[in-house]
């Protein structure tokens, strides 16, 4: 596997916030996922989570779990200013 | 400058320190780093007597900013005029106020100077070359004009579909401008990347300990602009949230070096509403911030803000500002002698 790991947070809204979407990103998708931090309650939830595997197969990964409507951002979170 | 007061870099939210690269993310945790400081050796060395010899620049507060030796980028940025606004005060019923005016900032005419300034400092000593930021406006100008001034080759990502009259403002210090397509939150993870692949100073991303330090020197030019005292409250507008609890920091770190007699002070957040995740998350109670995907304010929104945020350890209380008031407030603000951009501070014994 080649080695591309990306650090991010996970943002998860009611009701993704008490959904296993980890869980079923990690049967779908070849990544490694490393949850670092994360707070949950029933409307929220916020995972720092580093996630590692084929360059592709990772984005991959990602454009699902925002396709479940989370918000994935680097760890950076606004690299954009004004 | 013989030894560095600054020490080490230490995370934010486990405290583990780090050395002084650029680096800016716990790799425990993903907290953000910080500048940490040796206190005790500032407070042996550091007077008002010193600071007032000193040039009328942000870098005559240089022990508390992140450097190891003399600054060498942005040496004029700073010290700009606080000034008092009895009409302001008068208008909304308040005893004093001041508007810290940014406006006037070298060379930019901007309050990135202040943070771009020593994010190129610190690049520089840590040997970097090429620096970078992902901008649409004020911070793209600052990077490329401060870059061009100290002799780095600098890079400005925006996004492709930005307004060439803002691209311009960069083109013209000579920086080289890259267009991204793609949705908000895709060019912030490319950013990233590029940030760690090649080894470019991203202002914003790899030197941010350094540069979002920058901020502070507002905190501190305040201080001494009000006859070296903390105002009682302190107004900033939200933005991410870092300049807010930088001036937090600035307050603490001259009352612990005892450069201002300890006082009781709040810093107070705005927010406008349509936009305000972190004034909704204080209301409620919690610390979890929801960002707000689809802003709705005339002001020139924020969407998403920092997730677990040390602005409620700040104690400032965040206060939404309605449309129409902020419409309200900028007439009163035009018609007073100042026209302020970015902040408002009343200070002196005066609630909000």
């Amino acid at each position: 596997m080649a080695n591309f790991k990306g650090r991010y947070w996970l943002n998860f809204d009611a009701p993704r916030s008490t959904q296993p979407l980890i869980y079923q990103m990690g049967k779908q998708f070849e990544v490694v996922f490393n949850i670092r931090q994360a707070t949950v309650n029933e409307e929220v939830g916020i995972m720092a989570v580093e996630l590692e595997g084929e360059r592709e197969v990772v984005k991959g990964a990602i454009a699902w779990l925002e396709s479940q409507g989370v918000k994935v951002e680097p760890v950076e979170i606004n690299t954009i200013e004004g | 400058m013989s030894e560095p007061y600054f020490s080490s870099l230490k995370c934010r939210e486990c405290g583990r320190l780090y050395p002084k690269k650029a680096v800016h993310v716990c790799e425990y945790d993903f907290g953000p780093l910080e500048a940490d400081y040796d206190y005790e050796r500032i407070k042996s060395v550091l007077t008002r007597a010193l600071i007032q010899s000193r040039e009328k620049s942000m870098w005559r507060y240089r022990e508390l900013l992140p450097i190891d030796g003399e600054p060498t980028v942005g040496l004029q940025v700073g010290f700009t005029p606080l000034v008092k606004a009895d009409r302001l005060a008068k208008a909304l019923g308040v005893k004093e106020i001041y508007v810290k005016n940014d406006t006037v900032n070298y060379p930019t005419l901007s309050f990135k100077d202040r943070v771009v300034s020593v994010a190129l400092s610190r690049a520089k000593e840590l040997g970097l070359k090429t620096v970078a930021c992902a901008s649409t406006g004020n911070l793209a100008n600052s990077v490329a004009a401060n870059a061009a001034a100290a002799g780095l080759d600098s890079y400005v990502l925006i996004p492709a579909d930005l307004e060439q009259s803002k691209v311009l403002n960069s083109l013209v210090y000579g920086t080289k401008v890259i267009g991204i397509h793609g949705a908000y939150d895709q060019v912030n993870r490319l950013c990233s990347e590029i940030a760690g692949k090649y080894g470019w100073g991203f202002v914003n991303v790899n030197l941010r300990p350094y540069y979002a330090e920058g901020s502070k020197s507002m905190g501190f030019e305040i201080m001494e602009q009000l006859g070296w005292e903390i105002p009682t409250h302190t107004v900033v507008c939200m933005a991410s949230g870092s300049l807010l609890t930088k001036i937090y920091k600035a307050y603490h770190e001259f009352i612990k070096i005892g450069l201002v007699p300890e006082s009781k002070f709040t810093v107070h957040g705005a927010q406008a509403t349509g936009c305000n995740p972190i004034s909704l998350a204080r209301k409620s109670g919690t610390d979890l911030i929801k960002p707000q995907p689809k802003p709705n304010t005339i002001a020139n929104p924020w969407p998403s803000a920092l997730r677990r945020t040390d602005i409620m350890r700040c104690g400032p209380w965040s206060r939404r500002v309605a449309g129409r008031r902020m419409r309200r407030m900028r007439r009163s603000l035009r018609a007073s002698s100042c026209w302020p951009r970015r902040r408002v501070f009343l200070p002196r014994q005066r609630a909000v």
